[in-house]
């Protein structure tokens, strides 16, 4: 035997009986056939000390490049090999992503308190407070205070529920708006006042589409030195773009609120239209929508609250939650608030 | 109130009239545009005309031959009507005419007789549904015009909704006189024939209540002959939305809406004594009103009285008993002027608004009176054949005088912000007919139709809302110091922790029945419930004292749509009758959490089938909002109301009972019909809330921990939390965390066994085994003296 020309042939068969093998088992099979003691490479090993001994050095030079050359050959090998390996492992270890197997429970903030909050935070930012008070409360705040004549129709059982409790000098009622929130606070407070009311109130309505004896209202107070008319416009209009959207514009015109003089109702332009499209589903055309209630708080008003009428001024805003969100969400009936049916609420997250 | 405006045409000569564009005028006036209802007609065909001969159909009996002059000589036009006679004036439409319905009129045969148009109708028209005969218009109106003429066609009618501080409004006068002032325009008070005769009415008028009735005026009419209006009149009256009823009460409701005084009609013939007296009413009266109804009057009812006893319901609805009728001939009118707040309890006492009640209470013009009177007895007199007598009976019970005030340019300035000239502010006022005299301060003189109007603020109003309530420019003042308080901010995170648990947000009314409340088995009497005097159901005239009952209904309302698992939670109101702390007039009343939730809970894995709701995943949920708020609070087994009595918790704060998390008692749940287990709770909100100290910082230990496991055999009875702090005890701050990780209750009868793993850790040290063995032998030890509990496997 040659060992020289043995080697030659065995480091041209390396590369086939290398790729023969196609995974780990084969390539150490490969591997013992290769460079093992059976091999070629063994047998030639074993044959060096029966060489010339002016042989050897060529022979052994030459074993060992052919061993490591090989040697590379099987380590290439194992890495392709390995790496199949592993990506059919991956494979079988691999999920259908569009299967939901967890889900995390999450349930969702009613809608009416999300508009409560949303709302309030655009105030908040303005620098108001946020205050509360009591929903049982004495027809004295509800009304008086606020300017509203005790023959009012307002006051009567149409309009108003009354409580069957305490001294009947001192009616209590369930408060129709937050406002009496006002009169609690300026009582308590000197200006300047800039805070905001969301809340609960009732009135005897039956339910339909648009009434709930029971509904929400954030009212604004902001009671300063120099709050004019413009005041007014300017913070309501800030706060219709921010709930709106940028593009929205304002319109207020004269109304009557026992509570305010001026008062004004405040109308936003219709966000669905362009303004006025013939037969527009949000506001049927108008272009606008009506929205809130509003003006300078009554000079009355604040002389109750024991401030001085010609030293401060201010202005006051009263806002259905119900109504913002029934117009933004396109919602047809303010009964879906009072229900509380989980694929309502969860529409709104 | 609707205003037609061919009507306003006879008071102001507008700048324009597309209706959008006064739409917006009456907007920015402050008078709502409610509707607008343009009426069209393409009756260039139709035109008055008069009977000049009428013969019988020879080949017909219930239809005759007549010839009618519509000015360019007369057409020969059959007709079914038997209600004219020669010389009456008739609408016709002639060939060529397209009436509505689409109904061609042309020239036909009808059994050999040629007939060139039609005489129409209300009906054929569409003016009215009266078909019992063609039109029949009053003598003088001028032959051959077009008819669109007589009935002011093409129109417009403006629906108004009318604030009710402005009574004046509510009248066409009223609105041409808005107009006016913004338009910079003129306007005019369209005058009646008024020629009357000698004589004053033959009646006494009393005032016995002044401060009810502030002013009476009476007129007379005589021979009165009653039957329709003039038919333009009753045109105009329809499109206003009044019924024409007769010439005298037609009279009426014209001046009511044309000038915005109510009026009422007597038949003079049926009041008794020839007297009339203001008074209050008393119980067991009755009055028999127009509308034939019997009415129980009360001691704040203000009735005119005759003779005889009650006859007509102040400015509210006149009485049976002198009623204007076919067969009346004298006619007092009365013009009145009444307390406002009056009107509008007996209205509504008596379910009785009308036009005339409306108007009334919102207040009407004490000055325009006589005015009115004056108009409406001429317009009787008109369109009757009578006479109006010359003299008014006018008593006075209480006078009012125009409304005087002073206004600075300060006054306008801080409300509408700098800018106005005195000129500028004297020139709007005059516009709306105020008196203005001297500069700073102008001194304004009110006229009476404007009871508004009282005060500097009243004024600075009307200068915004004539100057345009959008010419103002905006600007955004800010406040000193605004913001969440903590309380606020940790509710809105209470409320992202319950929705992060699962949990929907509810809101649910408040009202409830003892039924509501007896199914829960709260032990509550009627009497400790706050109740509603005027509920809008009986059976709900209850304020809740606990959010279960409307959450319960919630859940119920769900399973029964379809869905499986519903978890809702409330944070509302709760209402008790014991006098509130912070303000005793009140009602004592605060806000509660409350949760209900039913079928799955928590983590959802395919495959695998989820916990269901029970007592211990209200716990959890609870635990999870202690966390989340950092709230410190003891946690014992309780039996409340409604509660189920050995799976609910008391959780107290502060050492004060905050609320109770657990499950539905099993009976209650059988009452609201919710299947399986449900797990409630009810925690009042204000200590949730309440701030909490600040955390301090800790550095965590850098030693390494040892963890080791004790499982204990106790009494079934044993709280957990009772094993977990005793055995915790004696660990001191060596001891980092302790938990149960099993509990089996099957080791023996009244037994439970307990394994809890323990983690040791020093802060500065590494642990040796010796302080170890005296930790864990200290929490056998501790374990077995307090609790009696056995070490498993020992």
């Amino acid at each position: 035997m040659d060992p020289n020309l043995s080697l030659d042939e065995l480091l041209a068969s390396a590369e086939g009986v290398l790729t023969g093998a196609t995974d780990l088992v084969g390539l150490e099979r490969a591997e013992a056939s290769l460079l093992g003691r059976n091999s070629v490479v063994g047998e030639i090993r074993r044959a060096m000390s029966g060489l010339d001994p002016s042989e050897r050095p060529r022979v052994g030079a030459r074993l060992q490049e052919v061993t490591t050359v090989i040697a590379g050959l099987i380590a290439t090998r194992r890495v392709e090999l390995e790496a199949v390996g592993e990506s059919e492992l991956l494979r079988d270890d691999g999920v259908d992503v569009t299967l939901e197997r967890v889900t995390f429970p999450r349930g969702a903030i009613h809608l009416i308190q999300q508009t409560i909050d949303e709302v309030t935070d655009v105030f908040v930012g303005l620098g108001y407070m946020v205050a509360s008070g009591p929903e049982a409360e004495l027809a004295w705040y509800n009304f008086d205070a606020l300017n509203t004549p005790p023959t009012h129709p307002a006051r009567l059982e149409t309009d108003t529920m009354y409580l069957d409790w305490g001294n009947p000098d001192d009616q209590v009622l369930l408060r129709t708006h937050t406002s009496p929130v006002q009169a609690r606070w300026m009582e308590s407070h000197e200006p300047p006042v800039y805070i905001v009311v969301p809340g609960r109130a009732y009135r005897t309505d039956t339910i339909d589409a648009t009434h709930l004896p029971v509904f929400h209202q954030i009212e604004g107070l902001a009671v300063d030195r120099g709050i004019t008319f413009g005041d007014l416009r300017g913070t309501l209009l800030h706060f219709a773009r921010e709930f709106f959207g940028p593009q929205t514009e304002v319109r207020l015109r004269p109304s009557f609120f026992p509570f305010t003089e001026p008062s004004a109702e405040l109308d936003v332009s219709c966000f669905a239209c362009d303004g006025g499209e013939v037969g527009c589903r949000v506001c049927g055309g108008s272009g606008w929508l009506e929205m809130l209630g509003c003006g300078m708080v009554d000079p009355n008003v604040l002389e109750t609250a024991g401030y001085d009428p010609s030293e401060v001024s201010g202005f006051a805003f009263g806002v259905g939650p119900e109504r913002l969100a029934m117009v933004r969400h396109g919602i047809e009936s303010i009964r879906h608030f009072i229900d509380n049916d989980i694929r309502f609420l969860r529409q709104f997250r | 109130m609707r205003v037609p405006l061919a009507w306003l045409d006879e008071f102001i000569d507008l700048p324009t009239r597309d209706p959008s564009e006064l739409a917006l005028a009456f907007t920015m006036l402050g008078h709502e545009v409610e509707g607008v209802t343009e009426l069209s007609s393409d009756w260039s065909d139709v035109f008055v005309g008069r009977v000049v001969g009428i013969e019988p159909h020879p080949d017909a009996d219930r239809i005759r031959v007549c010839q009618v002059d519509i000015g360019a000589g007369s057409s020969q036009i059959i007709c079914g009507a038997w209600n004219f006679e020669v010389g009456a004036t008739v609408a016709v439409a002639t060939p060529g005419a397209v009436l509505p319905g689409e109904f061609e009129i042309g020239e036909r045969e009808i059994r050999g007789v040629v007939s060139r148009g039609m005489i129409c109708s209300e009906r054929e028209l569409g003016l009215g549904d009266d078909h019992t005969g063609i039109i029949v218009l009053e003598d003088g109106i001028e032959v051959g015009i077009p008819f669109s003429e007589v009935v002011e066609l093409p129109d417009v009618v403006f629906d108004f909704s009318i604030t009710p501080n402005r009574p004046d409004a509510m009248s066409v006068l009223g609105m041409a006189r808005d107009l006016a002032a913004h338009f910079d325009i003129e306007y005019r008070i369209p005058q009646v024939y008024w020629k009357p005769v000698a004589g004053v009415p033959d009646l006494r008028v009393k005032i016995e209540d002044p401060l009810g009735c502030r002013r009476f005026t009476a007129m007379e009419i005589r021979d009165v002959s009653v039957g329709p209006s003039p038919f333009k009149i009753r045109q105009r009256l329809r499109k206003a939305g009044v019924r024409p009823i007769s010439n005298v009460v037609d009279a009426t409701n014209y001046v009511m809406l044309e000038l915005g005084h109510p009026l009422h009609a007597f038949d003079a013939d049926s009041v008794v004594d020839r007297e009339l007296v203001v008074a209050r009413a008393w119980d067991g009266q009755t009055l028999t009103t127009l509308d034939g109804v019997e009415r129980h009057l009360s001691p704040e009812d203000l009735i005119i009285y005759d003779g005889q006893g009650p006859t007509s319901m102040s400015g509210t609805m006149g009485g049976a008993r002198s009623e204007v009728s076919a067969s009346t001939t004298r006619v007092f009118m009365e013009a009145a002027s009444w307390d406002p707040p009056t009107i509008m309890f007996m209205a509504r006492r008596h379910d009785l608004r009308s036009e005339a009640s409306t108007r009334f209470e919102r207040g009407v013009d004490f000055n325009l009176a006589e005015v009115a009177n004056q108009r409406a007895s001429a317009l009787v007199a008109e369109w009757s054949g009578g006479e109006a007598l010359e003299g008014v009976i006018d008593v006075v019970g209480t006078p009012e005088h125009p409304a005087q005030v002073d206004l600075r340019l300060a006054d306008v300035d801080r409300l509408l912000g700098p800018g106005f000239t005195v000129e500028e502010v004297t020139s709007i006022l005059r516009r709306l007919g105020m008196g203005v005299d001297g500069s700073d301060p102008m001194h304004v003189i009110v006229p009476t139709f404007r009871p508004d109007v009282t005060r500097p603020a009243d004024l600075v109003e009307e200068i915004a809302r004539i100057y345009g309530y959008d010419r103002f420019a905006p600007s955004i003042p800010t406040g000193p110091t605004g913001g969440l308080t903590g309380e606020q901010r940790r509710q809105r995170k209470l409320h992202q922790v319950l929705v992060g648990a699962g949990l929907s947000q509810a809101i649910t009314l408040p009202f409830v029945s003892g039924r509501h409340l007896m199914d829960l088995g709260l032990p509550l009497g009627e009497a400790d419930l706050l109740t509603i005097k005027n509920p809008l159901r009986e059976e709900e005239s209850k304020l809740r004292p606990t959010l279960l009952p409307g959450l319960l209904e919630a859940v119920r309302y769900n399973l029964s749509h379809g869905s499986n698992s519903v978890s809702l939670f409330e944070v509302g109101s709760v209402f008790f009758t014991e006098p509130a702390e912070w303000d005793p007039r009140l009602p004592e009343q605060y806000q509660r959490l409350s949760w209900v939730r039913v079928g799955d809970v928590g983590l959802g894995t395919l495959g695998v089938h989820p916990r269901t709701a029970d007592a211990s995943v209200s716990l959890g949920v609870w635990r999870l909002i202690q966390d989340a708020l950092g709230i410190s609070a003891g946690v014992s087994s309780s039996s409340p109301p409604g509660f189920h009595p050995t799976r609910t918790a008391e959780i107290t704060i502060g050492g004060r009972v905050a609320g109770h998390v657990g499950e539905l008692s099993p009976r209650a749940a059988r009452l609201y019909d919710l299947p399986g287990r449900v797990a409630i709770a009810e925690v009042d909100l204000a200590p949730l809330l309440a701030p909490i100290p600040p955390a301090r910082g800790v550095a965590p230990s850098q030693y390494p921990h040892v963890d080791f496991d004790l499982s204990f055999l106790v009494d079934s009875g044993v709280a957990a939390a009772d094993l977990i702090s005793q055995t915790s005890e004696t660990a001191g701050t060596l001891l980092e965390s302790a938990r149960v990780f099993d509990e089996f209750a099957g080791v023996a009868h009244g037994k439970k066994a307990l394994a809890i793993r323990y983690r040791l850790r020093a802060s500065d040290r590494t642990l040796t085994s010796d302080e170890i063995a005296v930790v864990r032998a200290g929490m056998i030890t501790a374990a077995a003296a307090a609790l009696g509990a056995e070490l498993r496997g020992a």
